[in-house]
């Protein structure tokens, strides 16, 4: 089964030494530079079966998503829509069965493996609790393709392009209606001082389909004709569309200053290449964001890692407990009953950094 | 658009940039900053009694005022003083800050310099008018710097007109992911002003107590507090701790469950109509009133109006499209709701584009 692991900045340390942050980085570069130079529908022929069939398991979640109308007042307290509860318990209720059509015609994973499997595809949707959404979401999407290639459903020799521009780029197509239908709030996030409110990845992957443009440069974002002409055939521009969108009274420059100091550089190779140093730094580094990332059989746990009794496995997510009055303390990882055994606990407990980083 | 036509920023000290970013920029550490509290200095030679402004004091105050009022932001050095004398003033300060009327509650402000410039054209400006801000003044908005800065030269100037309460984003963890931090090192070139700021918002009172009947704070009640007497033993002077009566009142939120329940936000409790009713019962209160959530309408009304939810940053992040608002309270106890939509931003930002490390 799929854990959290990461608690601490020692944990933190192990992490970005170990071979799974390698391979992670490394599975993302990989795709980057598959599509330099390659715009949106620019797929590799032909496209294969099974890139087809992960194709198709997306359009299932916008099936299941379109069961799932927003109807209960839209000023409730939270500012999410709780609607959304509804399509992930659906989403995490169907994943087995869904996932496992992906598996027809070539060899099956086990259940544990198809459980991990499950576990980041269901996390790539958000947060069920909070009714929200990040980059650590989006992390999850990427992994579940790790997965699926480390299952040998893709080939990366000929998928490449085909994982970005197919698959990835209709998984940011669903995130953005899931984003607008449920209004998901923006997990972590830095306001205008992040590069966007939800996502990371559709900037470091568009920034290397533009690395090798002779005309386009990364100020060409601050023209709403270029922006308008080219929104649908790379994703940087994409992203900066719906920037404008979603972000009405006022200029780019005010809100995403962050996206304004980018297009200061002169070639987007270079935004390219720093795309990747900032997604290591402020997503894969960040232990707001990595507490919450999940080990198991693809990606396996460094060695030393805080045991995971230390922490309180996702008692957050079940608000269904501790409603009564009698619930009056506030140790955050031994309500619900969830026990925090050993010695090892004990001492971490004494340690703040055990306790993760609350939400907003 | 015309792009290139930046203007300097003031008080940008150029030259420190490329010499403290290596040791301060995010991305370059494992997690989060170096954060130990009171390092920045400006609580080294506390005033052991209260200090009357002289007029020296008042005519640089004055001035700093003026500037920040064109949202210019002062220099590393002034930061300092100011900071140094707002530790003067809060020092003295209760944990339940006793306010009389008239005076006008506010909500959060996230940064939004424009719009609580509007707040003060709509109320009234300080100290013609009396005000009761709930906390977080920083995160996510383009001028946290300048807006705290602002309120905190106001307190200082005008101490008995103006209340300013602690909410979670002030805190050095919380400032570290949202965004004040990153403004800071972008806007100064060093965390030194950030430091001054976290430092100062451990002297920030957590709760007041208007006229022994509105008792406002920033997030919610705590089961480990039923009397407003508990909130006045509580240490307030140190970082936001991670769980305990005094995480719980700025972090917790009403809810339409009774009782009390686990947060979703992984900090504070949710706490129901009995809870508020038993809390106003016991301590005499008329009215619980608080911030910390986005309301549409800018004020909500919950539990049967035993707790009020005033937001003030119209148009929250350039995104969420709500309006804001600020409750009136008169001689005679009579509540007004003062709504304001967001302010029309003056052109482009005075901040020159800078290019990322990332980047370079």
């Amino acid at each position: 089964m799929a854990i959290k692991r990461l608690i601490n900045e020692h944990d933190m340390e192990l992490w970005n030494n170990s071979k799974t942050f390698e391979d992670v980085i490394g599975f993302i570069n990989t795709l980057a530079l598959s599509v330099r130079g390659r715009e949106n529908n620019d797929y590799t022929q032909p496209i294969s079966d099974n890139v087809q069939r992960v194709s198709n398991l997306l359009s299932k979640v916008t099936e299941i998503i379109g069961k799932h109308e927003v109807i209960k007042d839209a000023n409730t307290s939270r500012f999410g829509k709780i609607e959304f509860r509804d399509f992930y318990d659906d989403i995490s209720e169907h994943s087995n069965e869904l996932i496992s059509k992906i598996f027809e015609g070539i060899e099956k994973p086990d259940t544990g493996k198809l459980d991990d499997i499950c576990t980041y595809f269901i996390n790539s949707w958000g947060d069920r609790s909070r009714i929200d959404y990040g980059s650590g979401h989006e992390l999850n999407f990427i992994c579940f393709l790790y997965c699926l290639t480390e299952s040998k459903v893709f080939d990366l020799e000929n998928d490449s392009s085909n994982i970005v521009l197919m698959l990835f780029i209709k998984y940011l197509g669903i995130m953005r209606s899931l984003e607008l239908k449920y209004w998901l709030e923006p997990a972590g996030s830095h306001g205008v001082w992040g590069l966007d409110d939800y996502h990371f990845l559709p900037f470091l992957f568009g920034a290397f389909q533009l690395s090798t443009h002779k005309h386009l440069k990364p100020k060409s974002i601050h023209n709403p004709e270029v922006v308008e002409m080219f929104q649908d055939r790379y994703l940087y521009f994409g992203c900066i569309a719906f920037i404008n969108k979603v972000k009405t009274t006022a200029s780019l420059r005010w809100h995403s200053p962050m996206l304004d100091d980018i297009s200061g550089v002169k070639r987007w190779s270079k935004v390219a290449e720093g795309m990747v140093k900032m997604y290591k730094a402020e997503v894969l580094q960040k232990l707001p964001i990595m507490q919450h990332f999940y080990f198991g059989y693809f990606l396996k746990c460094p060695e030393g890692v805080s045991e995971p009794s230390a922490r309180a496995q996702d008692h957050h997510e079940d608000d269904s407990c501790c409603t009564d009055g009698s619930h009056g303390h506030s140790t955050w990882a031994d309500c619900c009953g969830i026990a925090v055994p050993s010695a090892i606990a004990a001492s971490q407990m004494a340690n703040k950094d055990v306790r993760l980083f609350p939400f907003d | 658009m015309d792009v290139d036509t930046d203007v300097p920023m003031h008080d940008a000290v150029e030259d420190q940039l490329d010499s403290t970013l290596d040791e301060e920029a995010p991305g370059f550490d494992n997690g989060l900053a170096s954060s130990s509290p009171g390092t920045s200095g400006i609580a080294d030679n506390k005033a052991t009694k209260p200090v009357e402004l002289t007029g020296s004091s008042i005519g640089q105050l004055d001035a700093w005022l003026e500037k920040l009022s064109q949202c210019q932001c002062l220099s590393e050095e002034d930061v300092a003083k100011l900071c140094k004398m707002a530790v003067d003033v809060l020092q003295f300060e209760d944990n339940v800050q006793p306010v009389s009327v008239p005076v006008t509650i506010c909500g959060d402000v996230h940064g939004q310099f424009h719009d609580l410039i509007e707040l003060f054209k709509i109320g009234g400006p300080c100290p013609d008018t009396n005000y009761l801000f709930m906390g977080d003044y920083v995160d996510r908005g383009y001028y946290s710097v300048e807006t705290v800065s602002y309120l905190v030269a106001l307190k200082v100037r005008y101490p008995s007109r103006i209340t300013i309460l602690r909410g979670n984003h002030e805190s050095r963890q919380i400032t570290q992911v949202y965004g004040f931090y990153d403004e800071c090192l972008r806007k100064y070139g060093s965390a030194n002003v950030w430091k001054m700021f976290t430092d100062l918002f451990d002297y920030f009172p957590i709760t007041a107590l208007v006229d022994n009947k509105i008792f406002c704070l920033h997030g919610g009640l705590s089961p480990m507090i039923e009397t407003v007497d508990q909130v006045r033993e509580l240490n307030r002077i140190q970082e936001v701790p991670h769980e305990g009566p005094m995480c719980d009142l700025l972090w917790s939120d009403p809810d339409d469950r009774g009782g009390w329940g686990i947060s979703p936000r992984g900090a504070g409790f949710t706490f129901g109509q009995d809870i508020s009713e038993q809390f106003n019962h016991t301590n005499d209160l008329s009215l619980i009133a608080r911030a910390h959530q986005l309301v549409m309408e800018g004020y909500a009304w919950s539990h049967q109006q035993s707790v009020v939810t005033i937001f003030s940053a119209p148009n929250y992040c350039y995104r969420c499209g709500n309006q804001a608002a600020i409750m009136e309270v008169d001689d005679t106890m009579n509540r007004q709701f003062l709504q304001y939509n967001p302010s029309v931003r003056p052109g482009e930002p005075t901040v020159s584009r800078k290019t990322p490390d990332y980047f370079l």
